[in-house]
């Protein structure tokens, strides 16, 4: 990433006719357009195949990795890494994830049916805050795992019971409340969506400049990509969102000046509690065993994640958070694409390295110079460990049925 | 228009010393302050004052700088591109300020709601969402785009159509661009005259940054939009007095004397 020198470009040209129609990269906003020859031949090269038959999907020269993806016979995307790790997974999550920004935003037709170039163009601009932070997922891993991040609310119970009379007040069944662009709690519908839906729409409302309220035209990529509906952000505190998905009613100012003073108001402080200093590490108390520098925490059945690069206690050992969550990162697709099966994903490529055994792996590890990793596949929870590079690599493995435990209860190995 | 600039709020009270210890309470460290929808600016006891609450809607087409405006009096970043806005987002931007007749200060809390226009035309709830119980509309038009303001008397004609009781303002955006102005002096008091209606000038531009080089000075913002936060106070105070029969309505046929 930036402060490696790698640097990541993603492409967007309508597939017919190979029309740019944006470019966005990692960094300074004059590295925000390639040459248009450079584009040509990246989309030339891709057309040229597919005149033939071929579908050609990625390629990787010496330090850079380009990964093409073509959506609905309509928009193509291609993205160039230069960063060290880029893999086919992530990649693909990338472009994946890029298209839905785009459907949730725009809604399909439009990008499907494409009648005014110009018009296009202009309104993708919409999207480019959501899209350059896929570019720049800095601490965060929801865009690979597709697991919604959460955050641990103290008082839970309270609010969450605000939470569904609020909605309900507001004639939705969707509510929910974002904090810091991660998801604090939701109504049981919410949770109903498709996890890349759950996972946009916080990325969406944390991406945005910060406003009051806003009534927000969405089209929901996997539910109704075609029929917008209203999402509804109400800025509790700064930091913290509550959310609706509404039809026609109601009026977001009734919604502004009625139900939020009245539900929310009186509950001030739990809520300041949910956006105090360390917000996304663990419950309030949570310890973990020492030598931990980072954790990712699946749950499987409800596709959420939680997560830190700075957990109490992993203080200034070693790398940075951001080494730290670059590595976690990489340690994650690694493992996602080759190792453990993950239900229900867009299959991305699997390397042969499944077919040759009987079973299934339910424990990983990596040692590096710089650190150690270790990965548990439980019944609900996958668990991914970034350790100091003294644990001793014995002691991997009880260290991380451990750390499961603590985050969650879970001794099931 | 009735309201002569000064004559309702006190023009400069923000730089003496008792507006500067109202002014302290949306500053922190020279950082402008942000306030969610279930909080507000907290008074000292001996400071209390009340709160005068308005919905403004801002109108204008798309590109003349209503989302920047709206930016650069909440102490936001304006941005420096011109993205379309999707859909509505509202702003709340709290501004204490002293009332000349009874010396009182008040804290105003204007709700600015901007929406794109855009959105404006392809979703047909968003017009009457913004006029819902709103106080007062701004239309804008801007000192580069001559067509911005010939337009303004069909713009006011449209959006206040079937409801006569907002507050109007016209606001002239790009005011720091007025090199290149295509709007003069000239035309601007002929439209006072024939429209009777306030003009107020702005310059949505970014204002000198903090020592980290990256904060916004929140101080330096706020002494750049000062005249136009007074403007819209005044002249929805005014108007709050006039429905409550404080004072009188204004008399048609009055001549407009201000200079805003
Ligand atoms: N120099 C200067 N530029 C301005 C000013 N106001 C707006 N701009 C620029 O004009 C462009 C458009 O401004 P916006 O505020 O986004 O326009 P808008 O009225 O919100 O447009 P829509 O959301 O499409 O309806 C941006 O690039 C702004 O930076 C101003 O007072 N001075
Ligand atoms: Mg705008």
């Amino acid at each position: 990433m930036g402060e490696e020198g790698g640097s990541v470009t993603l492409l967007c040209l309508t597939a017919s006719s190979g029309v740019p129609l944006f470019c966005r990269s990692l960094g300074a906003p004059s590295k925000h357009q390639l040459p248009f020859p450079v584009i040509g031949s990246l989309n030339g090269v891709h057309m040229f195949g597919a005149n033939l038959d071929v579908l050609l999907t990625a390629a990787c020269t010496t330090n850079t990795h380009v990964v093409w993806r073509v959506f609905h016979n309509s928009i193509t995307l291609i993205v160039l890494s230069s960063e060290e790790g880029a893999s086919d997974f992530a990649l693909g999550r990338l472009l994946d994830n890029a298209f839905s920004a785009m459907v949730l935003i725009l809604g399909l037709e439009e990008l499907v049916n494409i009648r005014n170039i110009e018009r296009l163009k202009k309104d993708l601009r919409a999207c480019y805050k959501l899209i350059d932070s896929f570019l720049a997922p800095l601490e965060r891993s929801g865009d690979l795992t597709q697991c919604v991040e959460c955050v641990p609310v103290p008082h839970g119970a309270a609010l969450q019971e605000c939470l569904e009379a609020f909605a309900g007040a507001a004639e939705s069944r969707f509510g929910c409340l974002v904090a810091g662009g991660r998801l604090a709690l939701a109504t049981e519908p919410w949770w109903q969506l498709a996890p890349q839906e759950l996972l946009l729409l916080s990325w969406l409302v944390g991406s945005l400049p910060p406003h009051a309220a806003r009534d927000y035209p969405i089209y929901l990529p996997h539910g109704s990509p075609t029929v917008p509906h209203r999402l509804l952000t109400c800025q509790l505190l700064p930091g913290l969102e509550a959310c609706l998905i509404c039809g026609p009613s109601p009026a977001l100012h009734t919604v502004e000046t009625e139900l939020v003073p009245r539900f929310w108001k009186p509950l001030l402080e739990p809520l300041q509690a949910c956006v105090s200093p360390q917000p996304h590490s663990l419950p309030h108390g949570t310890t973990l065993p020492p030598g931990v520098l980072a954790f990712l925490l699946i749950h499987r059945e409800q596709r959420s994640s939680q997560s830190s690069v700075q957990p109490p206690g992993s203080g200034g050992e070693g790398l940075s958070p951001r080494c730290r969550a670059r590595a976690l990162r990489h340690f994650y697709a690694l493992v996602a694409a080759r190792y453990f099966p993950w239900e229900g994903s867009p299959a991305p490529p699997q390397e042969p390295f499944q077919a040759g055994f009987p079973h299934r792996a339910r424990h990983c590890y990596v040692v590096s110079a710089t650190h150690k990793a270790y990965a548990i596949h439980a019944p609900q929870h996958q668990l991914f460990l970034l350790l100091a590079p003294h644990v001793p690599t014995f002691a991997l493995r009880p260290l991380a049925a451990r750390t499961l435990q603590r985050l969650t209860g879970d001794t099931a190995l | 228009m009735a309201v002569s600039t000064g004559s309702v709020i006190v023009p400069d009270w923000h730089k003496s010393p008792e507006g500067k210890e109202y002014l302290a309470t949306i500053l922190r460290k020279n950082k402008r302050k942000f306030f969610g929808l279930i909080e507000r600016p907290v008074l000292p006891p001996q400071m209390a004052a009340d709160t005068a609450s308005y919905k403004i809607f801002v109108s204008g087409k798309s590109g003349v700088g209503k989302t920047a405006m709206v930016a650069k009096l909440a102490g936001l970043e304006v941005p420096s591109a011109h993205h379309e806005t999707t859909g509505i987002q509202t702003t709340t931007v709290y501004w204490p300020a002293k009332l000349r007749d009874s010396g009182r200060a008040l804290i105003f809390r204007f709700h600015f709601w901007d929406c794109g226009e855009a959105a404006l035309k392809k979703f047909d709830h968003i017009l009457p969402a913004c006029k819902e119980k709103a106080d007062g509309i701004l239309f804008l038009f801007s000192f580069t785009d001559r067509s911005s303001f010939d337009d303004l008397p069909s713009q006011i004609s449209r959006v206040t159509e079937g409801s006569e009781n907002f507050v109007k303002i016209v606001i002239g955006s790009k005011f720091d661009q007025f090199m290149h102005t295509d709007v003069t002096e000239r035309d601007l008091a002929e439209f006072r005259r024939a429209w009777r209606l306030p003009v107020l000038r702005m310059k949505s531009v970014n204002g000198p940054r903090l020592a980290d080089g990256r904060t916004l000075d929140g101080r330096a913002g706020l002494a750049h939009v000062a005249h136009v936060l007074n403007g819209l106070a005044e002249h929805l105070w005014y108007q709050d007095q006039v429905m409550a029969g404080i004072v009188p309505a204004p008399q048609p046929g009055t001549e407009e004397t201000s200079l805003c």
